[in-house]
């Protein structure tokens, strides 16, 4: 599952093994003991090279958020490994490290959220929102700082007085090229998209795909794109990994998933996409076989 | 547009709304034309701020001030109420209570939109029997239970005392179809109705739209910005942008081999028609 990942120096940029996080299912009342676990994500691994796109598909609910997430240790994951390789040639376990080791080391890798508007504080200009993660690690301040916005915001599309307006001020798009520009500025090797593109229109999100190769090809970036729309991964990445039920059940080159999957779920989920070609009809029945796929999963 | 010489169910013709806000006239529909025929579905494809949710709410007038329909005509030929032409309808007119929920019914994107929070699914659905059909408490409950068992859910007796939030995005998109199909409308009108789904789950709500709606003979106008969706589902498509209808005709035709080019760019924007960057 983890072939020909290798990047340049012949070391993954990051190295998943064995990521787990359970969430406890608490009984209501007073005294709150555990009744059962729910394996949000169970035993994930996979490598990511430095350069790369790996699309990590699924529905709601497969674990796909929450692996991109205990990845970035947003939340804290209940076991595994996380060997994120650094620009200075350490390699460290992201999962091991203090809320203080990590602080220097999340400069390296940032995360574009989905909801362009909860994702950008309404009270804060554009600039300031931009250069914030400059702020909070010291690495630039005054005229600098405001250069550095200015520059990044320029490189994303948007104009420079653009900084001293506020998020609403924006279209869906715009609000989506902010977000890259505060985690471009931190002039990261690994960016996490998780469904950025998943709230825009078609025309829109062709434009936002487009900056982010782009960008990927100017900064060398490596991107782990979280996402449930199989046609956007589709010309987007370079492999795709499919999850379900907190496990990736295939893991491909993204034009082998698509013209030759091997995983029953695979299957079905590939054919319950929508094709735009009036004449190559969809599977309205996946219902039923999912419903068997669980059969058999249960035997 | 439909394949028979009968008239089509529904006739809109030159139809403009405009909003009237306080900074300016805003013209949010421009002289919309399109008919759908008995049994037939129409997709309405555009990006968002096209028009075509502002259309769909023009025919149940739903458009709240400061919008207003400032021209056209939106004729009904209704097999069961006759002719109506709904434009004309004053807001307090006995017929537009026909109307809305009994001929012509709608399903939105997001099914909580449509759900009462504070009342089970199924004393929701039979409320809208109550009103629009002459039937008992009792009847009305056995069908509403019927209703659901149809629409796909599971030990449908019991759902019919859940509460919305208790139920899946999926569950609740089936429990506003069943609330739209039990009278039995002439025509549906179904904005984005998967849009906030998974891909297998719009699968099955898209089959069981198709399903429904080849029983109860009812035609579909579908609000869609998703190309596929209105591959998989529509006889007719117009083309909407800026609050016109660029383009329309049949499915295969507009979407094999589109005429005007902002179709043929919204074509060329899909993610599965573009060659990798």
């Amino acid at each position: 599952m983890t072939g020909g990942t290798e990047g340049t120096d012949g070391r993954p940029l990051l190295s998943v093994r064995g990521l787990t996080k359970h969430f406890p299912v608490m009984s209501r009342g007073f005294r709150r003991s555990v009744l059962a676990t729910v394996k949000a994500v169970d035993a994930v691994s996979f490598d990511l090279a430095a350069g790369e796109t790996l699309g990590l598909v699924g529905e709601s609910g497969s674990g796909k958020t929450t692996t991109a997430r205990c990845i970035l240790r947003a939340i804290d994951p209940t076991a595994g490994s996380v060997m994120f390789h650094l620009p200075d040639g350490r390699t460290v376990d992201l999962v091991k490290l203090t809320a203080g080791e990590l602080k220097p080391i999340r400069q390296h890798a940032q995360m574009v959220f989905q909801d362009p508007v909860s994702s950008l504080n309404p009270r804060m200009t554009v600039g300031d929102i931009v250069g914030e993660p400059l702020v909070i690690h010291r690495l630039a301040r005054g005229e600098e700082l405001a250069g550095r916005v200015a520059e990044v915001l320029a490189r994303v599309g948007l104009q420079p007085e653009h900084s001293r307006r506020y998020p609403h001020a924006f279209s869906g798009g715009q609000r989506q090229r902010i977000g890259i520009a505060r985690a471009l500025i931190m002039k990261p090797s690994l960016i996490v998209c998780d469904e950025a593109t998943s709230a825009l229109d078609v025309s829109v999100q062709a434009q936002v795909l487009d900056l982010l190769k782009e960008l990927q090809r100017e900064f060398r970036l490596t991107y782990l794109f979280v996402a449930h729309n199989l046609d956007v991964v589709r010309n987007f990445c370079d492999r795709v990994a499919v999850m379900r039920k907190g496990r990736i059940v295939e893991l491909a080159p993204t034009a082998q998933i698509f013209s030759d999957p091997q995983h029953a779920y695979t299957k079905i989920l590939l054919s319950a996409v929508p094709s735009p070609d009036p004449d190559v009809r969809m599977n309205f029945n996946v219902g039923d076989e999912l419903a068997k796929l669980d059969a058999a999963d249960q035997s | 547009m439909s394949e028979s010489t009968e008239k089509p169910l529904l006739e809109v013709r030159d139809l403009a709304v405009s909003f009237f806000t306080p900074d300016g006239v805003v013209s949010a529909v421009q002289g919309v034309s399109f008919a759908i025929g008995r049994g037939r579905t129409l997709a309405l494809v555009g990006e968002s701020g096209s028009g075509k949710t502002v259309t769909a709410y023009s025919i149940l007038r739903l458009i709240q001030p400061p919008g207003r329909i400032t021209g056209g005509r939106i004729l009904l030929r209704s097999a069961r109420a006759g002719d109506i032409e709904l434009a004309d309808l004053g807001e307090e007119d006995e017929l537009l209570y026909r109307v809305r929920g009994g001929l012509v019914s709608m399903i939105f994107q997001e099914p909580m939109t449509a759900l009462s929070p504070v009342h089970t699914v199924g004393s929701q659905i039979a409320e809208a029997i109550l009103l629009h059909q002459k039937r008992t408490v009792k009847e009305a409950r056995e069908l509403t239970i019927e209703m659901l068992g149809k629409v796909g859910l599971p030990l449908p007796s019991v759902y019919y005392h859940q509460y919305p939030h208790e139920l899946s995005g999926g569950m609740r998109q089936r429990v506003v179809i069943a609330m739209a199909l039990v009278c039995k409308p002439e025509l549906l009108i179904a904005d984005e109705p998967t849009t906030a789904l998974d891909v297998t789950i719009q699968a099955q709500i898209l089959g069981l739209i198709k399903t429904l709606q080849r029983e109860l003979g009812c035609a579909v106008l579908l609000i869609a910005h998703d190309f596929g969706v209105v591959a998989q589902m529509a006889d007719d498509v117009a083309v909407m942008h800026r609050g016109i209808v660029v383009e329309s005709g049949d499915v295969r035709s507009v979407l094999k081999a589109p005429q005007h080019a902002y179709t043929r760019s919204l074509l060329d924007a899909l993610p599965s028609r573009r060659r990798p960057a």
